[in-house]
């Protein structure tokens, strides 16, 4: 089945687990769609790359991921300079749909056939035809002033518009009312329920693609440790993978113990302050107290070992800066005193007939249309998507522990709070397995200076779901092009079908059971 | 949650340790401590506070959240995050000011009613930090709206956090 599509590509590259095929523009629709629709595979991530000191053409890349087989098939189509356009996918594959507008607003790669004409970036006063990430883009100091103040519109943006008898708009933000980030909400009520709401984001676009390349990749590390702050760790770990694989180096057996321990341990403190949090959209104080209470221990515990609560300045390009195995027997019983403080905390929140009965039913994500946006995560699982990077493209040690991606069908937002239980119990046993045994090497391995025009994948599976970067050097080994895709940009989509007949007063709960990063969607 | 109101009420009320690993210098204890009382000579008991992310990555905005946990609890001194701009004393700002939320910040400032006091929290805050550079960032607070208050860290813990408004409170009590 796949040799049609092999066949069809007008040149193939296998590096590693990832398969280049690159493709004439009739067939680019064609080779995604029968990825899409005949393999069952999930769209990973979609993105353009200004390549024209290569072979003065742009690419646009699609990366795609079929279940049972840790591979990626990413489809290249070179777009040429003279005729900025290629033929949209979305109207297959709707989880294309943001990655379109994306490109469109920083390459000015205009996708044919796209149904939202829209800029999904850059709001109002930015000037139009002004593309970031061309090689060859500058802003004026007017038009970044004018920006700033945010008054000129300069391409106006039509929310959408919904009417009928008894409908009423409510705007929210971006300014919440709670220590949150910022982002724009517009409700179409009838009475207090839902009828639509349009998110308008990226306020907190930040230009962190294009700072990366002005940076260089070793100082890329601590950027990308600053995409989310809360998935720091993830992020991190996937530059780095990406980097190291472009660099054609293996981390030690050591390093990779270390930053599998810590990818499960930024699960565990974000999924228990998660739950926690989840108390605070039905106001309910204890079960809410409860859980800062042990994600402050975790966080805690994370200063002690790695120096920083958000665990930043672990990773670097070739490992890991400190050794955390030293600090075994505090994990193990901050790890125990938090596991049973943690149950006890289930008990306390399950046992709540008040607050359980506000989670079930509440915002349902249908499996048909987690599917079909390409969820990711803890919103996926809980949906019945049966995902998770850990398991299908195995990297670190995770191929040699022992866990399966835990699914529920219903989609509510108490399923999205008992995924992230079952999660946290299984990242403490990983955790405990992971400390059993002793592991060889150094901490770091050598660096080496990245060969011309090389490129590769990084992933892991943050606490939201996946996250992707790729990065590819330029003829000096700088960055040309790193492309991060932070789960949050997956799932904001979705949030929009999860509260759709739900009463406002329950959006803030719906809000915290997907727990979305604002910063890691907007970069 | 009956059962843990009556837990409550039958055991020992023991006041809740700052858990073990908490580093704190006896100088910094201390500080602590005088907080009430600056906060009562400056702001007559309470500083309220409104907190704007402008463009942070949200490490900052979960430390100030940390604040109110049972272990920190901030609001034992009278300082308490509101909801809305018009009920605060102080507006304290995280991120670098994105291009796109300098706008918001400005208006969130100005809702704030005079005397407000404007902290910058976070490295971003302070000078753009790791973002310095970017297109899509002012590099500070200060240049969007005046700073009166500058708590380095990325993100700053939460001691640091109040360290910096203990100072904030200092300096105005030495201007009075």
């Amino acid at each position: 089945m796949m040799e049609g599509i092999l066949r069809k590509a007008k040149r193939t590259a296998e590096q590693g687990n990832e398969v280049y095929l690159e493709v004439a523009r009739e067939d680019f629709k064609k080779s995604c769609v029968f990825l899409y629709e005949k393999k069952r595979a999930f769209l990973r991530l979609m993105f353009a790359a200004d390549e024209r000191e290569t072979g003065g053409e742009f690419k646009i890349y699609s990366v795609f991921s079929v279940p049972g087989k840790d591979r990626f098939y990413i489809v290249v189509l070179p777009v040429e300079e003279g005729s900025p356009t290629f033929p949209s996918i979305t109207s297959s594959i709707p989880a294309a749909h943001w990655y379109e507008r994306e490109i469109r607003d920083m390459f000015g790669l205009v996708p044919e056939g796209h149904p939202d004409p829209r800029r999904l970036i850059f709001h109002d006063s930015f000037p139009a035809d002004s593309h970031p990430l061309r090689k060859d883009w500058s802003l004026s100091g007017m038009d970044k002033k004018e920006w700033g103040e945010g008054t000129a519109g300069k391409v106006p943006y039509r929310f959408m518009e919904v009417e009928g008898e008894g409908i009423y708009e409510i705007p929210v933000g971006p300014v919440h009312a709670g220590i949150i980030e910022p982002g724009h909400f517009r409700f179409s009520a009838v009475g207090e329920t839902i009828f639509f709401l349009e998110p308008r984001l990226f306020y907190t676009h930040k230009g962190t693609e294009k700072h990366f390349e002005k940076i260089g990749f070793p100082e890329g590390v601590r950027l990308s440790e600053r995409v989310s702050g809360t998935s720091s760790f993830s992020h991190s770990a996937a530059y780095c993978m990406a980097v190291e694989k472009a660099m054609g180096i293996e981390i030690s057996e050591n390093a990779k113990a270390a930053r599998t321990l810590l990818l499960e341990f930024e699960r565990l403190y974000n999924h228990i302050g998660d739950i926690g949090n989840m108390c605070a959209g039905t106001g309910f104080a204890v079960g809410y107290a409860k859980g800062a209470l042990v994600k402050e221990e975790l966080m805690q515990l994370n200063e002690r070992i790695t120096g920083h609560r958000y665990l930043r300045g672990m990773n670097v390009i070739g490992g890991v800066s400190k050794d955390i195995f030293r600090h075994r027997d505090d994990i193990l019983s901050t790890a125990e005193r938090a596991t049973r403080e943690y149950k006890e905390m289930m008990k306390l929140i399950l046992g709540t007939v008040s607050h359980v009965e506000r989670l079930e039913n509440t915002g349902i994500l249908s499996r048909e249309i987690a599917l079909k946006l390409g969820v990711t995560g803890v919103a996926a699982r809980a949906s019945g998507v049966n995902d998770d990077i850990r398991k299908s493209h195995p990297h670190l040690l995770y191929d040699k522990l022992l866990f399966e991606p835990h699914t529920m069908a219903k989609g509510d937002v108490f399923a999205r709070m008992m995924i992230r239980a079952e999660e946290a119990e299984c990242s403490l046993s990983m955790i405990d397995a992971l400390l059993e045994s002793n592991y060889r090497g150094d901490l770091t391995v050598g660096v080496r200076a990245i060969p011309p025009y090389a490129s590769a994948l990084g992933y892991a599976e943050t606490p939201r779901g996946s996250v992707f970067y790729w990065v590819m050097s330029d003829k000096e080994g700088r960055p040309l092009r790193v492309k991060l895709r932070s789960p949050s940009f997956c799932n904001w989509p979705a949030v929009p079908f999860a509260v759709h007949g739900n009463i406002v007063p329950d959006f803030p709960l719906c809000n915290k059971s997907f727990n979305l990063s604002y910063s890691g969607c907007d970069m | 949650m009956l059962k843990e109101i009556l837990k409550n009420i039958i055991r020992r009320k023991s006041v809740v340790p700052f858990p073990q690993g908490f580093r704190v210098s006896p100088e910094e204890a201390s500080k602590v401590t005088d907080l009430q009382e600056k906060i009562d000579a400056v702001f007559g008991r309470s500083l309220r506070i409104r907190q704007v992310d402008a463009g942070s990555c949200n490490a900052c905005e979960w430390e100030c959240t940390a604040l109110t946990n049972p272990v920190y609890d901030i609001q034992r001194f009278g300082i308490d995050f509101v909801a809305s701009p018009r009920h605060a004393d102080a507006v304290l700002v995280t991120g670098p000011v994105s291009r796109q939320m300098e706008l918001a910040l400005k208006k969130t400032y100005l809702a704030t009613p005079e005397p407000r006091l404007v902290i910058a929290c976070g490295d971003c805050a302070v000078d753009g930090g790791v973002y310095k550079g970017s297109y899509a960032v002012t590099e500070g607070v200060a240049n969007v709206v005046p700073v009166d208050c500058y708590i380095p860290g990325c993100p700053p813990s939460p001691m640091a956090i109040i360290s910096g408004i203990i100072q904030l409170l200092e300096k105005l009590t030495h201007l009075r």
